[in-house]
């Protein structure tokens, strides 16, 4: 069997990495191992990334080829070679994928810690989507349907795409 | 004995929203990212000293890295890679790394808080004018997943030679992966560490704080501490005299030596700190770490002011250690 690192040399050694619970198998040649023992950590962890992406999306490789970042222009298949992203919307773009090898190495999904500040700008948006969202459900009570769903039009045109999800 | 840990590090991974990851970025937005960074940073009270890559010679790039000010990515990346210095050097902002931004804060010793609150002074002022990439399930975003969250990477320095001696490095390799940290060798290819020198860092960056992540790896390094301490004492009450002798005989040869090779050097060195921590030999161990940084190649060759070959670099290694360690003898 052929290295999986280089793909030139014949594999010569079987290297098991596990990260939060999981683990991952390569084949590698003495050459590839090499840069493994180097110690890099980033290089190991993309590998595990890029291998756990080609394990679990092999059955759907069609619709792999169509999955592209509107934003950057990055493919799936790019990501699972390299392990990096293109950009900030890439997460957006590919969250459905994403997200299982994510929970694979992290082990969660929900982000604590520091926020970046919030703006004022951003602050009078959130109090302005709130009372909205009052309206809303006043006029649902009421059943003015009409007004009820111009509401949420406008709520709709106010929450940005990465937050969409949720809303 | 706290003074097993030789250094604390904590960096930051920030990516700016409206910039592409380093596989999509153009020349223009990474000198874009540069640029902003420096223009948002500019009021800051104290010295710093600004270094774009592609203007600096080989030698003195390879210095910093040896000081692990930047690293070995941003050395590869030197068209567009640029470096901010604290003038104390305990925060170095890494630019066009892997992320837009690579936050590192440092302190001496076993002091991983000091370290961060560093990385966060930089990021709190940074965030107050500028928009990082951020996602309110996956935190900070990252140019790799296993970054995103916190982009926190906490680590620290741990001399460790008996557990080293002892053959325990493969249980503390354990123990450390168990907690989601790593331990691998600082100096060194493979498996062989050279100083006996180790990285303790975590892996998990999302989901906890960054609070919760820094006590982890700092409650793991005291712990790993404590053992060595006990093979430490362990080896006194064996022999006390052997344990001297092999202290001392790296000391004479430190204090001695017309040629130290720098891999010889880590060997003794990694004697000199012991005994120094231990108050066997007559040396601090704040001047073994500063050895430590001067005698590796790239800095012998900044010192020596001009190009040496190996067996001159290796005189004027020997001469630099006996100058410090006689007190300039």
């Amino acid at each position: 069997m052929l290295c999986e690192e280089c793909g030139k040399n014949q594999a010569e050694v079987m290297m098991t990495t596990v990260v939060g619970g999981q683990s991952a198998t390569r084949h590698l040649c003495r050459e590839c191992l090499k840069k493994y023992q180097a110690g890099d950590l980033q290089a190991v962890l993309a590998a595990i990334l890029s291998t756990m992406a080609g394990k679990l999306h092999l059955a759907d490789d069609e619709e792999e080829i169509a999955l592209k970042c509107p934003q950057c222009g990055e493919t799936y298949a790019e990501f699972q070679k390299t392990g990096m992203l293109g950009c900030a919307g890439c997460y957006q773009a590919f969250r459905k994928e994403l997200t299982p090898l994510i929970t694979k190495v992290q082990g969660r999904t929900q982000h604590a810690g520091r926020r970046p500040p919030v703006s004022e700008e951003e602050q009078a948006r959130q109090t302005r989507m709130e009372e909205l969202r009052s309206l809303m459900e006043a006029a649902v009570q009421e059943e003015n349907f009409e007004e009820a769903a111009r509401l949420r039009d406008e709520l709709r045109a106010m929450t940005p795409a990465r937050e969409e999800k949720k809303a | 004995m706290s003074d097993i840990v030789v250094s604390s590090r904590v960096r930051l991974a920030r990516n700016y929203d409206d910039l592409p990851f380093r596989s999509k970025i153009t020349r223009e937005q990474s000198e874009e990212c540069v640029q902003r960074t420096l223009d948002a940073l500019r009021p800051l009270p104290q010295a710093y000293s600004f270094y774009p890559l592609r203007d600096m010679e080989a030698n003195e790039k390879r210095a910093l890295m040896e000081a692990h000010l930047i690293s070995p990515d941003l050395m590869e990346h030197e068209d567009t890679g640029a470096v901010l210095i604290r003038a104390d050097e305990k925060i170095a902002v890494m630019m066009n790394e892997e992320d837009h931004l690579r936050i590192q804060g440092f302190s001496l010793g076993d002091n991983l808080t000091e370290a961060a609150e560093n990385a966060f002074s930089i990021d709190d002022v940074l965030q107050e004018q500028l928009s990082f990439a951020f996602d309110h399930q996956l935190g900070y975003l990252t140019a790799c997943p296993t970054n995103a969250g916190t982009g926190l990477r906490a680590s620290v320095m741990l001399h460790l030679p008996l557990l080293t001696q002892a053959k325990q490095m493969g249980k503390m390799n354990q123990l450390a992966a168990k907690l989601g940290l790593t331990l691998r060798g600082i100096y060194g290819e493979g498996s062989e560490a050279q100083g006996n020198l180790y990285q303790l860092s975590n892996q998990v960056t999302l989901g906890k704080t960054e609070k919760e992540i820094i006590d982890a790896v700092a409650a793991t390094a005291r712990q790993m501490a404590e053992m060595e301490n006990v093979y430490r004492g362990k080896a006194l009450d064996k022999d006390e005299i052997g344990f001297q002798d092999q202290l001392y005989r790296s000391y004479g040869l430190l204090t001695h030596a017309r040629r130290m090779p720098v891999k010889e050097f880590m060997n003794h060195w990694s004697n000199l700190r012991l005994g120094a921590s231990m108050k066997v030999l007559p040396v601090t161990t704040a001047l073994c770490d500063e050895l430590l940084t001067l005698a590796q190649p790239a800095h012998i060759q900044n010192a020596a002011k001009t190009i040496l070959n190996e067996k001159d670099q290796d005189a004027f290694r020997s001469a630099l250690i006996r100058g410090k360690l006689n007190g300039g003898t």
